[in-house]
Parts: structure tokens; C-alpha cells; sequence
């Protein structure tokens, strides 16, 4: 293909990590229900097992993904002037990737506990 | 039948108004459309500006915010209309005077989209034939009257008139995409390339809700989208 297809890519990246968003919460949201979680160290054991662990890891970067594409749209929609509209998306960028970090250390560190 | 107009004369008036006019009912027939109520008030008042030409929904000129909504004065049956009837011009666009407004950013997005058949093949003695179902593709899609009510209700268009194609441009890059008769696809889809020109449509649909002719500009986007990706595929 020849074409940057810079505008196709972050929709179809929106749209992809919009369909697992609604997944995860779908199927975590019907598997609580069905079997609730009542203390730290059950939440701890759930998120420790491999499948739950790898999925909330998937989960937290594709709402990452998902979330910087929405706020660089709306950015880019309502901020005309380049230096204002650099200095917001870099911000947007750090606050998300240091989230991210945090977030997947987090999911990381109950595993083998 | 009271009214509010927004008034403007960039020549005299520092700053835009609202005139208040009265139209009183002995002057209102059955069956009359917003356009005739406007005509009988600038015999009131001549200095009251606005468009008009063929009277019966295909010229596009008296496009305007009526009630808050874009639409054809010439079509728009004054009985529906909730009073005072506040009138404005399209919502974006820099005033020339009072309702008219100037469309030059909405023509040069139409101008953008090439909205002309590119065919390099020797040109036919009769013309280039299709198919009835070939053919087919095109309704909905050539009937537009650039009257601009779309693209002057689309917030993603007044934000970047500069940048963003704005419906009624790209419901006619789809019209000659869906062309069987167009060769030009792969360089119309280049062009349409960039997260500002196509993509900042993000499916509000007012254009689809205000379009006089009943027409659908978000579902011809939609279809430049899912061709892009076939061919990026």
C-alpha cells in the first residue's frame, strides 16, 4: 500500500481497541457477577492466574490506545494553534504512558505472589 | 406571525442584531412557505438581504438557520414554525450581509474532492455506458444542490473549514468513487489521506438530519472509509 494511511490507521485502531474494551468489560463483568470477589487477596489470586492477568494487561493498553486516539481527536478538533496543539498532545502522551506504566506494574507485580 | 432576523451590514453595523418584524395574519395564506412570509417582509423592510432564486427546493440559494435548524426557506412550510421564527444566517460561515453568507470555504472543499469524471481511456464516439445496477450506485449521492446546509451544521466543519472536506464535499468524492466509469481512485483516495481531510467526521450526523433532499452524507463517508481499508489491505 502506498498511502500513509495515517487518519485509516487511528481509526481502525479505535474502533479495534473499542471492540476489546466492551469485550473485557462484557465477559469480567458477567464472570464477577457470577463469581464475586470479596477480598484483597481474592482479587489478588484472580488477577495472578495467567489468562485474567494477560487480558487486564491487553485491557489497560488498549484503553490507553483508545483514549489517546479520542483526546488527540478532540485536540486536534478545538486547539488551531501548532505550538499549543504539540504541547497538549505531548502532555496527553506522558499522562497516559506514565498511567500505563504504572497500571501494567502494577497487574505485573501480584504474579507469583 | 412574529420574527426574529438576524441583521448585519458589515458597511454601517458595528456588531450583528436582531430585527423583530411582524407579518400581520391576514397576509398568511394556507400552504405558504417560509420564503413567501421572508418575501412580504422585505417589501416592510428592502434593506433585509437574503438569497432566493428558483423558489422550489433545487437551487440551494435560500439555505439558512431557521429555528436553530438548516434548511431551504422555499420548502419550509411557515405553519410548522415555532414563533417568534428566528432566522440566521448558516452557522460558520463569514456574513457578506444579513442572511447571505459567504461560501467560498464550502466551494473550495467541493473544488477539493474533484468532483469531475477522470476517465483517461479515448473518449467514445456515444457516451460511456453502465449498467443499470452500476448506475444504480449514484442515486442518492449526484442529487445534492450544494445548498451547504450540511456542511454548515457539521461542528466538525466549523472547527477546520480549512482542513475538513465537510459532508457535502465528500458525498460527492464517493459520487465519483462509486463511479464505474472513474479510473481516478487510487489517487482520489490519496488525496483524501491524513487524519484531516475525511477523518475528522466522527458520525454526529447532523448533515444526514438537515439535508433538504433527504440525502445521506455519513453513510457515502462511511463507504470511502471501508473502500480505503480495502485497499490498504
Amino acid at each position: 500500500m502506498s498511502r500513509q494511511a495515517h487518519g485509516l490507521r487511528a481509526w481502525l485502531l479505535q474502533r479495534f481497541t473499542a471492540a476489546y474494551i466492551a469485550l473485557y468489560i462484557l465477559v469480567t463483568g458477567v464472570w464477577f457477577l457470577w463469581q464475586p470477589l470479596h477480598s484483597h487477596a481474592q482479587w489478588q489470586a484472580w488477577l495472578a492466574a495467567p489468562l485474567p492477568n494477560l487480558a487486564t494487561a491487553l485491557f489497560i493498553v488498549t484503553l490507553l490506545i483508545h483514549a489517546w486516539v479520542g483526546v488527540r481527536d478532540v485536540i486536534m478538533d478545538y486547539v488551531r494553534h501548532t505550538g499549543v496543539r504539540v504541547s497538549l498532545m505531548a502532555l496527553v502522551a506522558l499522562v497516559l504512558g506514565g498511567t500505563g506504566l504504572w497500571s501494567l506494574r502494577v497487574v505485573f507485580s501480584v504474579v507469583g505472589q | 406571525m412574529r420574527f426574529s432576523i438576524y441583521r448585519y451590514n458589515p458597511d454601517t453595523d458595528g456588531k450583528p442584531w436582531m430585527q423583530d418584524f411582524d407579518l400581520p395574519e391576514s397576509e398568511v395564506r394556507p400552504g405558504m412557505m417560509l420564503l413567501d412570509a421572508l418575501l412580504l417582509l422585505k417589501a416592510q423592510d428592502d434593506t433585509l438581504s437574503f438569497r432566493r432564486s428558483c423558489q422550489e427546493g433545487v437551487c440551494g440559494s435560500d439555505a439558512m438557520n431557521i429555528n436553530g435548524r438548516n434548511g431551504l426557506a422555499c420548502i419550509t412550510p411557515l405553519k410548522e414554525l415555532r414563533q417568534p421564527v428566528t432566522l440566521r444566517p448558516l452557522p460558520g460561515m463569514p456574513v457578506v450581509r444579513d442572511l447571505i453568507v459567504d461560501l467560498e470555504p464550502f466551494y473550495q472543499q467541493y473544488r477539493a474532492a474533484r468532483p469531475w469524471l477522470i476517465n483517461e481511456d479515448p473518449e467514445p464516439e456515444v457516451e460511456r455506458l453502465q449498467s443499470p445496477a452500476e448506475r444504480e450506485r449514484l442515486d442518492g449521492l449526484y442529487e445534492c444542490i450544494l445548498c451547504a446546509c450540511c456542511s454548515t451544521s457539521c461542528p466538525s466543519f466549523w472547527w477546520n473549514p480549512d482542513k475538513f472536506l465537510g459532508p457535502a464535499a465528500l458525498l460527492q468524492s464517493w459520487r465519483f468513487l462509486a463511479d464505474s466509469r472513474d479510473q481516478a481512485t487510487d489517487e482520489r483516495l490519496d488525496a483524501l489521506d491524513g487524519p484531516f481531510k475525511l477523518f475528522r467526521c466522527h458520525t454526529i450526523m447532523n448533515c444526514v438530519e438537515v439535508c433538504p433532499k433527504g440525502l445521506n452524507p455519513t453513510r457515502a463517508i462511511g463507504h470511502i472509509k471501508e473502500l480505503m481499508l480495502k485497499r490498504s489491505l
